[in-house]
């Protein structure tokens, strides 16, 4: 489950990465989102990156012929369009290039579901609709085409009907949960905690097996500049608060659970550490300067 | 409210249909495409050139132009909220300011959009032409650019139904021919229907867009709920004919929940605000009257804009209330200036005061005032050492105790060096040779 913060659209970065790994790897889809035609937020989902591909198509305009290097062999073999295939096995994609969309042949052949909550008076519809999804992905298949998604955008937000019957929507989190477990499947949930009642959201974020928020960082904000490192390039900020504990008593125990989210060359979204350095308040000299522990008589930003 | 695309056709759900074709990639948190990205980068230039010539933009005019730039395509329109409280009642100038200043862009062709929808539900169309007409808009060919839905007449239908059966004379609503009588409030879906239609009205059914401008929010939450008003304004804002939309919403008459609903679904607040909080009863009459005064003459505005980056820029203007109309200026004393962070700060000081110096100098360490003659106390760090009922909470008290006992034990506590400062890095195993 994913915690929005009413001021950034963060959340939406996270949904689109989700569907469109979904995507590339064939997997059944469904999304369902307040808006009255879901279906054209398909548009918006990015392209996978490949860096690898790339670089390899730029050395073979150079190499000569009988100097190839081994393993690109097989993209002369190959089709040109499923680059993401080597060795004949599908590889995990998990970098998006958010100033791509999502190439059509990705989409054809493809089961998406979409569907709008704006209009339901309860769940009841949704509810069926995504037990008959579930359905479909069996557990005792290995391949991974066979797991399926569901992305559930702003459950909760004011223009639903059922926005206010708070026990129904957790009836259905826990039925679908429930159904999740008993099949191939995941679901991400987004849910603006500020527009709900405080027991609700606690009960939702009890009812998360990985919970994490996003926040939103104010602009040009000086202090929080001299703060933080990578300021600049900084859209956010994202928590993890949970991590699936499921089938195990051993919890996970992270580095760190406050990480900035960045668009790298405003293409993809890389999530990093924050970088968060003590502030000397009384003599005013800095601790460090890029990266040694030296004392220098730099002020500006800290890094450790 | 998170920008959605609203114009991506939908992929087909088998692939016998021809591929979709895909729009062009504004998203947020990355910057426009190319073609919209031209005339961005000309309101950019525009906007650089009035900041050299030194007439620097204030905050209220440039909310205005962010309205008047509209939304990219595929983008959900900007939806700017100007809240007022009784404190502060000057949200209905402020609807007037940005009405009139975008309708002199759309006058003089500078907007994305080229009309505006006025959906007047606490002023009725005649108010507004006076407006118009005040601050020098063209009102003769208002037809051209601006229509108004009256929901302020007739918002019920029951006048029209006195109407019909006689009850009371039949009357004109006067002159204004860009008016439409609107009399069914509570149903949002026809608004809907009707907003769109006077949109269609004014700038045709291909790429023309238009602003909605609703009156006061406020007033639709007495007929109908906060997800009827959620949608309707969701849906306005996923319109692709609409360029922007703003509307008015009196904070302090609703729910916690109606206004949190109202915000998320906005792109920009502009909250109208007291200059000055009066003192919580404590102050006689005589004190607080120029308080009063200075609040009924003008006010400050805190505007919340979220960024397409994701980020939320705060800014802060005065206002005052004047014959021709409102006037913005910047905060005058820095002190003023409300700078609110929306991530706490954190810093660690890692030095010590004198007086903190000292007082660590004074803390008597457990066990070094063993056999000094005083009775035995453990300074547990909860009450102080000259307490006679010291709370037995180490383990070690038994060792303690066996010193009043003389002779079964006593701990003998050397430090490893007086010079060592406490708390420090030093590990006393460092020397260990293994």
């Amino acid at each position: 489950m994913v915690m929005e913060d009413p001021e950034a659209p963060h959340h939406m970065l996270l949904i689109r990465n989700f569907m469109s790994q979904g995507l590339v790897h064939k997997q059944p889809l469904l999304y369902a989102s307040p808006a009255k035609d879901p279906r054209g937020f398909l548009g918006t989902l990015p392209s996978p990156m490949f860096s690898k591909d790339e670089k390899s198509r730029d050395r073979d305009a150079e190499q000569e012929k009988g100097l190839r290097i081994a393993w690109q062999y097989k993209k002369y073999f190959g089709e040109q369009n499923s680059e993401f295939q080597r060795d004949g096995k599908s590889e995990y994609c998990n970098d998006f290039d958010l100033r791509k969309p999502l190439e059509r042949h990705f989409y054809s052949g493809q089961q998406i579901d979409c569907i709008s909550l704006q209009d339901s008076a309860d769940l009841t519809t949704f509810q069926d609709c995504c037990s008959s999804f579930l359905s479909q992905t069996s557990r005792n298949d290995r391949n991974i085409t066979c797991a399926g998604r569901i992305a559930i955008q702003s459950l909760g937000a004011p223009q639903c009907d059922f926005s206010d019957k708070e026990c129904d929507m957790l009836s259905f989190i826990r039925s679908l949960k429930s159904t999740i477990r008993s099949s191939n499947a995941v679901a991400v949930i987004t849910f603006p905690p500020s527009l709900v009642s405080p027991a609700f959201s606690k009960r939702l974020q009890h009812l998360a097996d990985t919970l994490v928020s996003v926040k939103a960082i104010p602009d040009e904000d000086k202090e929080l500049a001299k703060l933080l490192t990578g300021y600049q390039d900084m859209v956010g900020l994202l928590s993890v608060h949970k991590v699936a504990r499921i089938n195990t008593q051993v919890p996970t125990i992270l580095e760190a659970t406050t990480f900035s989210m960045k668009l790298q060359k405003r293409r993809s979204l890389i999530l990093e550490c924050l970088n968060q350095a003590p502030v000397d308040g009384s003599t005013g000299s800095s601790y460090a300067s890029s990266g040694s522990c030296s004392g220098s008589s730099k002020t500006g930003s800290l890094d450790f | 409210m998170p920008e959605l695309s609203k114009n991506a056709p939908p992929p087909p759900p088998e692939s016998s249909h021809p591929p979709p074709r895909l729009p062009n990639w504004p998203l947020e948190n990355s910057p426009p495409p190319p073609s919209s990205k031209l005339s961005g980068l000309l309101n950019e230039l525009l906007y650089i050139g009035i900041s050299l010539a030194g007439t620097r933009p204030n905050m209220a005019e440039r909310i205005c132009r962010a309205l008047r730039d509209g939304a990219l395509e595929g983008e959900h329109a900007p939806a700017l909220t100007i809240k007022d409280s009784i404190q502060s009642p000057f949200g209905s100038m402020v609807f007037d300011h940005v009405l009139s200043q975008l309708s002199s862009f759309i006058v003089a062709q500078k907007s994305q959009s080229q009309g505006i929808v006025l959906v007047a539900f606490s002023r009725g169309p005649l108010c507004y032409e006076e407006l118009f007409e005040s601050k020098g808009n063209d009102v003769a060919s208002s037809n051209k650019w601006i229509r108004v839905l009256d929901c302020c007449t007739d918002p019920l239908g029951w006048r029209s139904k006195l109407m019909e059966s006689g009850r009371i004379a039949n009357f004109t609503l006067g002159t204004s021919t860009t008016a439409s009588l609107y009399k069914n409030v509570k149903d949002l879906d026809k608004l809907l229907l009707a907003i769109t239609e006077l949109g269609k009205e004014l700038v045709g059914d291909g790429k023309g867009r238009f602003v909605v401008a609703i009156d006061s929010v406020s007033e639709m939450l007495r007929h109908t709920s906060i997800s009827s008003v959620a949608g309707l304004l969701s849906n306005l804002r996923s319109h692709d004919q609409v360029s922007c939309l703003f509307w008015l919403l009196h904070s302090d008459i609703h729910e916690t929940k109606a206004i949190a609903a109202l915000e998320y679904l906005s792109s920009t607040q502009a909250s109208a605000v007291p200059i000055t909080r009066p003192v919580n009863g404590q102050r006689g009459n005589s004190e607080k009257l120029p308080f009063l005064e200075q609040n009924l003459r003008g006010g400050k505005i805190h505007v919340r804009f979220k960024r397409r980056n994701g980020r939320v820029r705060l800014m802060s203007e005065e206002f005052c209330i004047e014959q021709s109309g409102i006037k913005f200026t910047p905060i005058s004393s820095e002190a003023e200036m409300i700078a609110q962070s929306l991530v706490p700060k954190v810093q660690f000081n890692l030095q010590l005061s004198e007086k903190e110096r000292n007082d660590r100098a004074k803390v008597v360490l457990p066990f070094e005032h063993q056999g000094k003659g005083k009775t035995i106390q453990i300074y547990d760090g909860r009450k102080s050492l000259n307490e006679d009922k010291p709370e037995m909470q180490y383990n070690s008290v038994e060792k303690v105790q066996t010193v009043k006992d003389s002779g079964r034990g006593e701990i003998i506590y050397f430090r490893d060096s007086d010079d060592e400062m406490p708390d420090s890095d030093e590990d006393p195993d460092d020397d260990l040779d293994i």
